[in-house]
């Protein structure tokens, strides 16, 4: 089964330049991502940790093509992303892009195969086809014996593993998660941090944001973020799941509540 | 009155107008099984000379006074006036007439010559109807009209349409009470529309995120509130038709009627359906819009 479309040779998957945001914060502009260029390679699994506020999940944002940077630019197999219109946008991260979220946000009145299948009725596939390939996703993430029940009839863990199975339906280049274990206990944690392992093997590109060190350790490449400027970039060797860290999370980075650096004046 | 009326077998006079204050002067006698008729006089032919006459009266005065078939009655024009004794030939049933809803008195059937010689004034008709063969309306009204002089013959259902003038004022107030009422539920469907919606803020950016259109999330919006509009029309005539069964069943019984008080028509059921409708797509379009006029990262209170 496909879970990703490989990208063509030579050109990085994904590569920021310069990237800036600053949002108006009561009156007061908040500089929330300062200057970040990075490039993620096609089969790429990356997380960006860092404190509170430090500007990962607005850095996570840009790179999905869900915000739009005050300055810089982000390319997607070498095409501008950060300036496309809304429409386009939408239609981009339809077909492109696949996100994990905290919270999961399955739809409460479908069933786990009808919220795998809604990408792919938005992207016009036939019924039967769409319903084939949401069977093999909901079998990938091991749940193809609940796809009739609802996301109330599903625990934490099996809700996220449909979100990653709804994610990945459209055949994303690139996945992003933002705190995809965030809600979840340790054991079921550790399940998503496997099937993101799996998915990675399996060639999908991955970024993840997260708090989780399990997560992070579990990642080829750990990005740490400290008030909207990348200060590490570091790579893990592979099969860490579980095993002690190579990256090692600074606790002043984790614990530090820093907020967004306001420009001054 | 003309000699022309006299081949007409029935002649229906309101005797409220002729013989008022009648009840008072009925004196019910024997003891016959009543029939009542099913709207129709029976057996009202003229008596044979020397012999009691008979009449058709009211299946009210029946239940009221205990009044049966082949009773023999003392009829006067005046209340304690002399009577002339007559027997009850036949019962009739009242049509459904709105004008008469309220009105208490009773009715009696006699024929023409007959109501004549009663009231003592044999040309003081105001108003009597004449029953005519179908088909031949028309050609009855042109001779009646071409014959009488001081009279006017008209179509009963002119006279009832004339007569009705006040009911359709009424029946007016009730459509627009009825307009205004799907209205206010359409502003009530608007705001649950818009609680709903709010209340799935979060997932609608979710989806506006994972790529889906605006246009999706408005469509779907959309069809859920055209389902509760449908749901609630549904229920609306169900409780519309039962409403009125109690209601008819209600007001029949006071009024001794078989009027229909309260009427589901399939147009107004088609009508209030229909803008129910309307109000529920328009209504859970604006709530739609609402949301998808917000970026998702705003929804999700970024």
């Amino acid at each position: 089964m496909t879970v990703s479309h490989a990208t063509g040779g030579g050109v990085p998957l994904l590569r920021t330049e310069n990237l800036a945001r600053e949002y108006a914060l009561a009156g007061a502009p908040v500089r929330a991502v300062r200057g970040v260029s990075l490039t993620i390679e096609q089969g790429e699994y990356a997380a960006i940790v860092g404190p509170s506020g430090c500007g990962k999940s607005s850095l996570l944002n840009l790179l999905g093509a869900i915000d739009r940077p005050t300055s810089g630019t982000v390319l997607l197999r070498g095409r501008d992303v950060s300036h496309m219109r809304d429409r386009e946008a939408t239609e981009f991260r339809l077909r492109h892009i696949g996100f994990v979220f905290q919270r999961f946000y399955l739809m409460p009145m479908l069933t786990a195969l009808e919220n795998v299948e809604l990408p792919m009725a938005e992207a016009g596939a036939a019924k039967r086809a769409r319903r084939a390939r949401a069977r093999e996703l909901l079998s990938y993430v091991g749940l193809e014996a609940r796809g009739g029940h609802r996301p109330a009839q599903l625990s934490g863990g099996e809700q996220q593993r449909v979100a990653i199975a709804r994610a990945l339906a459209n055949e994303p280049a690139l996945l992003l998660a933002d705190e995809p274990t965030g809600e979840l206990d340790a054991r079921t944690g550790r399940d998503v941090i496997a099937l993101f392992d799996q998915l990675n093997r399996d060639g999908v590109t991955i970024v993840v944001v997260t708090h989780d060190e399990v997560l992070a350790r579990a990642a080829r490449r750990v990005v740490h973020m400290v008030d909207g400027v990348i200060v590490s970039d570091e790579r893990n060797g592979p099969g860490d799941v579980g095993g002690p860290p190579r990256t090692t999370i600074s606790p002043a980075l984790v614990d530090a509540a820093s907020p967004f650096r306001r420009t001054p004046g | 009155m003309d000699s022309c009326i006299p081949c007409h077998p029935i002649v229906v006079l309101t005797l409220a107008c002729a013989l008022g204050g009648l009840p008072r002067a009925i004196e019910a006698q024997g003891d016959a099984r009543a029939q009542v008729g099913a709207g129709r006089v029976e057996d009202v032919s003229p008596a044979p000379a020397g012999a009691l006459r008979t009449i058709a009266v009211d299946e009210r005065l029946v239940a009221d006074r205990g009044v049966r078939l082949g009773d023999t009655l003392t009829i006067s024009a005046t209340p304690g006036g002399a009577g002339e004794r007559v027997v009850v030939g036949a019962i009739v049933r009242r049509a459904a007439d709105p004008s008469e809803v309220a009105r208490a008195e009773y009715r009696v059937r006699l024929h023409l010559d007959h109501l004549q010689s009663v009231t003592g004034a044999g040309d003081r008709v105001d108003r009597f109807a004449v029953a005519v063969t179908p088909g031949s309306t028309d050609a009855a009204l042109a001779a009646i009209n071409a014959r009488s002089f001081g009279f006017r013959a008209h179509r009963s259902s002119d006279v009832a349409a004339q007569a009705s003038r006040t009911f359709a004022v009424v029946s007016r107030f009730n459509r627009a009470i009825g307009v205004i009422s799907i209205v206010a539920s359409a502003i009530f469907l608007l705001c649950i529309m818009l609680l709903k919606v709010e209340e799935r803020r979060r997932d609608v950016a979710a989806l506006r995120l994972l790529g889906i259109s605006r246009r999706t999330v408005t469509g779907a919006v959309v069809i859920e509130a055209s389902c509760i509009a449908l749901l609630g029309s549904a229920a609306g005539v169900a409780f519309g038709y039962v409403a009125s069964a109690i209601i008819n069943a209600y007001y029949r019984g006071l009024y001794r009627t078989p009027l229909a008080f309260s009427m589901v028509t399939p147009g107004t059921v088609g009508f209030a359906v229909l803008l129910s409708l309307a109000l529920g797509i328009g209504a859970g379009f604006l709530a739609a819009r609402r949301l998808t006029g917000v970026p998702p990262l705003s929804l999700f209170g970024r």
